[in-house]
């Protein structure tokens, strides 16, 4: 991991692009990023397989429903349910949440694996079909257990991809913590060049330790966040949980316009978590 | 050990020659491959590119292109500028215009016309696109409405399929009109071809996207339209686009009941059976459909009877149309009814889908229906109907403002096959005026009949002629001095005359009495003679008179004779409206001998009323 270094730190848009370019250029990833071989042991996975119209396992997930707290916090549109229409197998071997535009409203889904697993450290990986249109905002992310004892953002945040509908073919990496939460987070882009991320599937993971959290795209390394870097306290030494969800407007993302087309898809092959052993 | 491998090469020269010749073949065919054309993707960067030409429309402002050196984009050396004129602009109403190339490019490696534009305002391009090339113009896209702002912004026209443009000469097409009457004036630059892997999710459309049913015959033909397409660009933002037919791969479930053309043209070929026909854009299978339910050949509306000067036809084959406005007029907001009319060998049939009332109207000028009896309809109802169903047709009196109605039931044993309606105009309730019809409006009572086929609508005269005269003939004026007569009441008549001589004729003769007056009848008439009485010297005479009248005949002489026999014939115009009077010129029957007259003879076909049969002077 030492040859990465220069990219190490706080997110240098330039470079970010520069990188990529070359990348697509040069078709020599392998000789470009020698990332350290690490031993993964998978310790909780979901294939989505099943029929069609299924909801996902109840063993798995559970559902945020409704509209939250103001917007979920964000002034989103949406509100989530449990219903096929929203958050079903395809029956294909994926899940799919679906935005549905009814007159003014929307409705989507929320689900995650809270109370049932949260794990410290590990890679967590999910492949991601994503939406689009502006004002969709899709999101494969995590949140610390404390979330319900000290509240957001002391829980810590791990947002493993996000993207706004208006930019295809842009993904985020980003945390939220205490003095470094909501508008000012640490983050970084990814940009596709002459491509976008709804047009097939992509490998989203974070690689996480006490020292740092790695955050990847294709098994591409495009942003480290280290441990002592972080402009306040580090509170990933915790259990954290697994979010998917596609949200409607809002804050981050802008509201949709009369041109977003509507219904709007995240398809999800597979979600998997490792955690490291030597 | 030698000669074995001497015998082995042999044993594979021929082959070797074959291959080698195989090879050869095949650079030949390579060499007979037309040349490739250029792939230069650029259009306008900072002047023409190479072979590009433009071409005014025509109606156009031919000024209104031209290359701008001070405004462009990014500071590059010249942009396009297009001036849109100002309404009323003697030198053109609109600006539009085509820029083409002489070479053909092959544009298959790229997926979109790209172009950065702005305008003097915010304004609204009506049309811009790719694909016109002053010829076939093929392959078209345009976009329509297209939305500029003072500010320059990149827009994209995707390429629907590119593996098809291989030959392409049409670059780029405007076409722009003034905003409120104002003209302004717009900028495109860097227009050029781009792969795009930004652009997304390509969907389209045939039929709008509606899957449609429909029963037909063998013989019908349609084509389907309703072709669109969208796509995502890399702002999320859908794009839709339009496109000609030529980029969509139609496809036809079943070839012998359905056939279907490059174009979308379907004909049905057979039946009875189904056919699904459905497209393809590149990989792409478009949305909507159209299914063909062909009952096999064609059932004619019947034969329409009626005589073709006493109908008003609104819509046949089998009589002159008087003018129509509409046969639907899509009467907004509750009609659902479409039209789907069809000709089967070149008898045109009137097809309602989705019905719930249509209106048909023919009100340039408006009807006088006063001297007809019916309207006459044929109905085919295509689909089962599960119970019964009630047509109700209505006339309109569009200066009368009155509205008459008839009712029609339909029991379900009376569909699939034409229904003749002959509806008398008098029970039509409510219209109390026929004077100036202009509208026919069908309406389904019971909102169960989803559609049918009209045919041989026209308005018509039922009444019959009647068989005989019910007025007498004219009475005779001229003063008895200057008259012979052969036959009538009011003149003595030449004694002895043989009104029925035995001339080998089918003719009936009797005389009947019509209003008191004698009236010679010829009952199915080929021929008569009148034996006079005497021979008679007519030569002082100037004219031959007579009264005659038929509802039946088509034909019909009259005949002098003279020994010989000379016989002259003379054609009385029939079928009379009551009775017609007649003097005939002497001079007419020449060389007929005048002062030795001895017989007369009518010839036709009918029956003929006939009296006052007589020569006279002046």
């Amino acid at each position: 991991m030492k040859t990465l270094t220069r990219y190490a730190g706080k997110a240098f848009p330039c470079m970010l692009l520069l990188a990529v370019m070359v990348f697509f250029v040069s078709c020599e990833k392998d000789d470009f990023q020698k990332l350290e071989k690490r031993n993964w042991q998978l310790t909780w996975s979901d294939d989505f397989e099943g029929p069609a119209g299924q909801l996902p396992a109840s063993a798995n997930w559970v559902f945020d429903i409704g509209t939250g707290d103001g917007g979920w916090g964000n002034a989103e549109l949406q509100s989530y349910t449990n219903a096929p229409a929203n958050v079903s197998l395809d029956g294909q071997g994926n899940l799919v949440l679906t935005a549905i535009q009814e007159g003014n409203r929307f409705t989507s889904a929320r689900i995650k694996t809270q109370g049932l697993f949260a794990q410290k450290y590990g890679r967590f990986e999910a492949r991601i079909k994503t939406p689009y249109g502006p004002g969709l905002w899709p999101a494969f992310w995590m949140l610390g257990e404390s979330v319900t004892t000290t509240g957001w953002p002391q829980c810590g945040e791990i947002d493993i991809m996000e993207l706004k509908g208006q930019e295809p073919h842009i993904i985020h990496g980003t945390i939220h913590g205490p003095g470094y939460s909501g508008g000012n987070p640490i983050t970084k882009s990814y940009a596709l060049i002459n491509d976008r991320f709804d047009a097939g599937f992509h490998l989203y993971a974070v690689e996480w330790d006490q020292d740092k959290i790695d955050f990847f795209v294709d098994d591409y390394l495009y942003q480290r966040i280290k441990r002592d870097e972080v402009p306040g306290e580090w509170v990933y030494d915790q259990p954290f949980f697994i979010l998917l969800n596609v949200a409607v407007g809002g804050n981050y993302v802008g509201f949709p316009t009369a041109q977003t087309p509507f219904p709007q898809k995240m398809t999800i092959d597979y979600v998997k978590v490792y955690q490291e052993v030597n | 050990m030698n000669s074995p491998i001497l015998f082995n090469l042999k044993k594979y020269l021929p082959a070797a020659l074959l291959a080698f010749l195989l090879v050869a073949c095949e650079r030949d065919l390579e060499e007979l491959k037309p040349a490739a054309f250029p792939t230069n993707p650029e259009v306008f960067i900072d002047g023409f590119s190479a072979g590009l030409n433009y071409a005014v429309f025509g109606g156009a402002s031919p000024s209104a292109f031209d290359v701008d050196n001070q405004v462009t984009w990014n500071n590059s050396s010249a942009s396009m500028r297009f001036d849109v004129p100002n309404a009323g602009d003697p030198s053109g109403a609109y600006a539009g215009g085509v820029f083409f190339t002489s070479t053909a490019r092959d544009l298959s490696g790229y997926n979109a016309l790209t172009f950065y534009a702005k305008a003097s305002q915010s304004a609204t391009i009506g049309l811009i696109g790719f694909g016109n090339d002053m010829g076939p113009s093929t392959y078209q896209v345009s976009i329509s409405d297209l939305q500029l702002s003072t500010g320059w912004k990149k827009f994209i026209i995707p390429l629907p399929d590119p593996s098809r443009l291989t030959a392409e000469r049409g670059m780029f097409i405007y076409s722009a009109g003034p905003v409120d009457g104002k003209g302004f004036t717009f900028w495109v630059d860097e227009l050029k071809f781009e792969q795009l892997g930004t652009i997304a999710h390509p969907h389209f459309t045939i039929l709008n996207g509606q899957e449609q049913v429909e029963t037909s015959f063998t013989g019908v033909s349609k084509t389907i339209g309703g072709l669109s397409g969208i796509y995502n660009l890399p702002s999320g933002v859908n794009q839709t686009i339009s496109l000609s037919p030529a980029y969509f791969q139609f496809l036809s479930s079943d070839p012998s009941i359905a056939t279907v053309d490059a174009s979308g043209k379907v004909l049905i070929a057979g039946g009875p059976g189904n056919a699904v026909i459905t497209a393809k854009v590149g990989e792409v299978t478009a949305d909507g459909s159209f299914t063909v339910q062909s009952q096999g050949v064609y059932q004619h509306a019947p034969t329409s009877s009626q005589d073709a000067d006493k109908v008003i036809s609104i819509f046949s084959d089998a009589y002159a149309n008087i003018p129509v406005n509409y046969y639907n007029g899509y009467w907004a907001p509750y009609q659902t009814t479409l039209s789907a009319d069809f000709d089967v060998n070149g008898d045109h049939v009137l097809n309602y889908t989705d019905f719930n009332f249509v209106g048909i109207e023919f009100s340039s000028p408006t009807v006088d229906a006063t001297s007809m009896t019916h309207l006459h309809v044929d109905l085919f109802i295509p689909n089962a109907l599960a119970a019964t169903g009630q047509i109700r047709l209505e006339l309109v009196d569009l200066v009368a403002n009155v509205t008459g109605t008839s009712t029609r039931s339909i029991t379900p044993a009376q569909t699939q096959q034409w229904l003749s309606l002959d509806i008398p105009l008098a029970s039509f309730s409510g219209l109390s005026k026929r004077t100036n019809l202009g509208q026919l409006i069908f309406v389904d009572v019971n909102n169960n009949i989803s559609g049918f086929y009209a045919d041989n609508i026209y308005f018509y005269n039922a009444s019959t002629a009647p068989a005989a005269p019910t007025t007498q003939a004219p009475v005779p004026t001229h003063p008895a001095a200057n008259v012979i007569s052969v036959y009538s009441d009011a003149y003595s008549s030449i004694t002895g005359t043989d009104m029925n001589p035995n001339w080998g004729q089918a003719t009936a003769v009797s005389v009947v009495q019509v209003q008191g007056n004698n009236t010679l009848k010829y009952a199915g008439l080929n021929y008569q003679g009148i034996q006079l009485g005497s021979s008679q010297n007519v030569s002082a005479m100037a004219y031959l008179h007579l009264d005659y009248w038929s509802a039946t005949s088509t034909s019909l002489k009259v005949f002098l004779i003279s020994p010989g026999p000379v016989e002259t014939a003379y054609t009385l115009q029939v079928p009379t409206t009551g009775w017609r009077s007649l003097d005939i010129p002497l001079s007419s029957f020449a060389p007929v001998n005048m002062s030795d007259v001895i017989q007369l003879k009518f010839e036709g076909n009918g029956d003929i009323f006939l009296d006052n049969i007589y020569f006279r002077k002046n």
